[in-house]
């Protein structure tokens, strides 16, 4: 039983203790607050209903309406309440979701640097120099659908430099039996690809799309009809930027129109030191690199693209540089990780071919300056065994700031979750 | 006694220790979502809160969001310093953001994050000026931006075939941007640095199916709304046509193979043809699924 000094001295300690007792009331009033405008979104206006008439995998879908939520909260252990809580263990677990496919994701595909990736990632830049094959229904010079024909387009690629060339045909394919259709080209040219409203300060030139078998045209009497674009020799040599090929043709004696856009750079922004010295390879980090030599004459942000092969020839890697390069000889570094070697168990030599890039322009168009293309091999690699490289994955502080964020992301998840669980039902 | 108030002050500096830390929490830590509009634009450049190219800016839309106005027009490079600039107010330091984007705005995203979402960035205070940029916080950098995650409705990063065939009745240098050759060549659509692209994709398109393979939201064919890889355009279907190969939900390949581009999983796909490209200004269309998914996850 306690004496009336303690209970003296207990009432001193109220006296003190009131206005921090207040303090930690606000404080836990403040942050379940927070808890709260965290846990309860800002109101929707209208609720998707609808998206369930779609199909949407897990983690995809809104969460239940939450428009019970306020009135449960008031009665916990009402029908209402125990909605309520159902409803934002649903959001929650949702929110889970998210939150571990993000992180997952994040996790997986940082195991290698952003530079270095395995080739399986990358399917559409295996082959920088594979034709670009189109198929669209074929309109009429009006711009009406020409119904049944489809228009069957190829264009060797869309960014150019130098003295390169791009080729293009046309054929037209009947949509009942798919058979090629026999078609006349009236005529043809290629354009500057000026600004909507800006005149063109070039002049257009006519280009022949034949079906002989000679010079641009692979077969003849194929009704595939090719032409080839050199715009270094054809008009276009003082050109930094776009170029539109336009068709004109007849099928069926109907008339019809196509076009292809391609983007030219007349003077690279710097040149690759091709000779022997221009190429070099170590290890480094427990890494294999490549560096090759550029003379950059205008400095920026370059980014360059190189594949790597293994000793069969098969795909293996893509490898990246993107950074910002000073004027004067420069090395560009083509990293293969050593982590990727190890998982990847690619035969060695490995070969680095068909190496591109540009200087990126921000802010401008066109964005950017094309290097001369590098087709083929290369380079290739020393013979290493595989225990020369690093088994450890990426490390960066990026990756770090973003495996905690993402990691603190599911925790909240989860302890909301368990929180959150509604009370067994009846 | 003394003991007693001993403890009294211990409780009062763990109280103002926590304190801090709440008010570092609220102060310095948030979240944003980020909106990123497709052709037409309409808001004010670097007017975060004018979100009238998508609906009333009082609608739930995750959470702090944030209209990325650029104009809708132009071409994607000449426009993109408004976009970086965004991410550098939001998405640097100690700041994270939620991405969504229509249209175009996947093209655009998606070029910012392979060209420069490796370079080095200020981090900024979010407290833009009329430009919609932001002044430096410590002066110190970091690479990339702080990204959770990106919501993509009806995306035209592989581009449209009305863009293929000049159907626009009015002609923006976008157009040229959104020729499908052009807009699968203008960046690695593969690199997201790590980050998912839920990509959803409607199907309620009449008006130019002689033009858009496959389905079509009557702007985007699946192709592009679902992110399938590959040089040029193919023809994607509902499951429910037996004609023409399934787009996958998910991140699997399509029906016949083709592989959807890295870290893009389809997440909505549009069976019921119930939802078209246009957000008619109201959050419409397949922004109405995605506006949806922001206000519930974007936290």
């Amino acid at each position: 039983m306690p004496s009336r000094g303690r209970a003296a001295q207990r009432g001193h300690w109220a006296w003190w203790a009131a206005p921090f007792g207040l303090a930690l009331a606000w404080l836990l009033w403040s942050w379940s607050g927070e808890l709260r405008a965290a846990v309860t979104p800002e109101r929707s206006a209208s609720r998707p209903g609808a998206a369930a008439a779609g199909a949407s995998p897990v983690g995809a879908t809104a969460p239940p309406a939450s428009s019970s939520r306020d009135a449960g909260a008031s009665a916990p252990f009402s029908d209402a309440g125990w909605q309520a809580r159902a409803e934002r263990q649903a959001m929650w677990q949702q929110r889970l979701v998210r939150a571990r496919q993000a992180l997952d994701a994040y996790a997986v595909s940082t195991r290698y640097p952003p530079g270095s990736r395995p080739v399986s990632e990358h399917p559409d830049h295996v082959h920088p120099d594979q034709p670009i094959q189109e198929s669209i229904g074929l309109r009429g010079a009006d711009g009406k659908p020409l119904p049944g024909l489809k228009l069957v387009t190829m264009q060797e690629r869309v960014f150019l430099q130098g003295n390169e060339r791009v080729r293009f045909t046309v054929a037209v394919r009947s949509d009942d039996d798919g058979a090629l259709q026999p078609l006349r080209i009236q005529r043809a040219s290629a354009s500057e690809l000026p600004r909507p409203g800006q005149p063109m300060n070039l002049a257009p030139v006519a280009l022949d799309f034949t079906d002989d078998g000679a010079g641009a045209d692979a077969v003849a009497a194929d009704r595939v009809y090719s032409s080839v674009l050199q715009p270094a020799t054809q008009g276009f040599a003082t050109l930094a930027g776009g170029i539109r090929v336009q068709v004109w043709l007849e099928v069926r004696s109907q008339p019809g129109t196509t076009f292809f856009d391609i983007y030219y750079t007349p003077k690279p922004p710097a040149t690759w030191v091709a000779s022997a010295s221009g190429i070099r390879e170590s290890v480094d980090g427990g890494s294999l690199d490549f560096f090759l030599k550029l003379n950059v004459d205008e400095a920026g942000r370059y980014v360059v693209n190189g594949r790597i092969d293994d000793a069969q020839g098969k795909p293996f890697a893509l490898v990246t540089f993107n950074d910002e390069l000073p004027a004067g000889e420069q090395e560009v570094r083509l990293s293969v990780f050593g982590k990727l070697l190890r998982d990847g168990k690619p035969a060695f030599p490995l070969t680095l071919h068909d190496v591109d890039g540009f200087l990126l322009r921000p802010d401008v168009f066109p964005d950017r300056s094309l290097l001369a293309r590098r087709s083929g091999m290369v380079t290739t690699s020393r013979i290493y065994p595989l225990s020369a490289f690093a088994d450890a994955e990426w490390t960066s502080e990026e990756r770090t700031r973003y495996l905690t964020e993402l990691g603190k992301d599911v925790s909240i998840a989860q302890n909301a979750l368990s929180g959150a669980a509604p009370p067994k039902g009846p | 006694m003394r003991s007693g108030i001993r403890s009294l002050l211990k409780s009062f500096a763990v109280i103002a220790a926590l304190a801090a830390a709440g008010g570092t929490l609220t102060s310095f830590a948030t979240n944003y979502s980020l909106w990123v509009n497709g052709r037409t634009g309409g808001g004010q450049l670097g007017n975060y809160a004018d979100f009238s190219y998508w609906g009333p800016s009082g609608t739930s839309a995750g959470v702090n969001k944030k209209s990325v106005n650029w104009d809708g027009k132009s071409h994607i490079a000449d426009q993109n310093y408004l976009v970086r600039n965004a991410l550098d107010c939001y998405c640097t330091g100690s700041n994270w953001c939620y991405i969504a984007v229509h249209s175009a705005g996947d093209l655009m995203i998606g070029y910012t994050l392979d060209m420069y979402g490796g370079s080095s960035r200020y981090k900024k205070t979010p407290s833009p000026d009329a430009s919609g940029s932001c002044s430096n916080s410590d002066g110190t950098t970091q690479t990339g931006w702080n990204i959770k995650w990106v919501d993509v409705a009806a995306g035209a990063g592989g581009g449209s075939e009305l863009a293929n065939v000049g159907a626009w009745a009015t002609s923006y240098a976008l157009d040229q941007d959104l020729k499908t050759a052009t807009a699968r060549a203008l960046y690695n659509h593969n690199d997201t640095r790590g980050k998912i692209f839920y990509m959803y994709a409607g199907a309620k398109g009449t008006l130019y199916s002689g033009i858009l393979p496959g389905q079509d939201d009557e702007a985007v064919a699946y192709h592009s709304s679902g992110g399938v890889s590959g040089s040029g355009g193919g023809s994607y279907c509902n499951p429910s046509d037996w004609f023409c190969n399934d787009l996958t939900l998910g991140t699997a390949a399509t029906e016949g193979g083709t592989a959807k581009w890295s870290n893009h999983t389809v997440a909505f796909r549009d069976d019921a043809e119930a939802y078209n490209h246009y957000t008619n200004g109201n959050w419409q269309g397949v922004v109405s699924l995605v506006r949806s998914d922001m206000a519930a996850n974007a936290q």
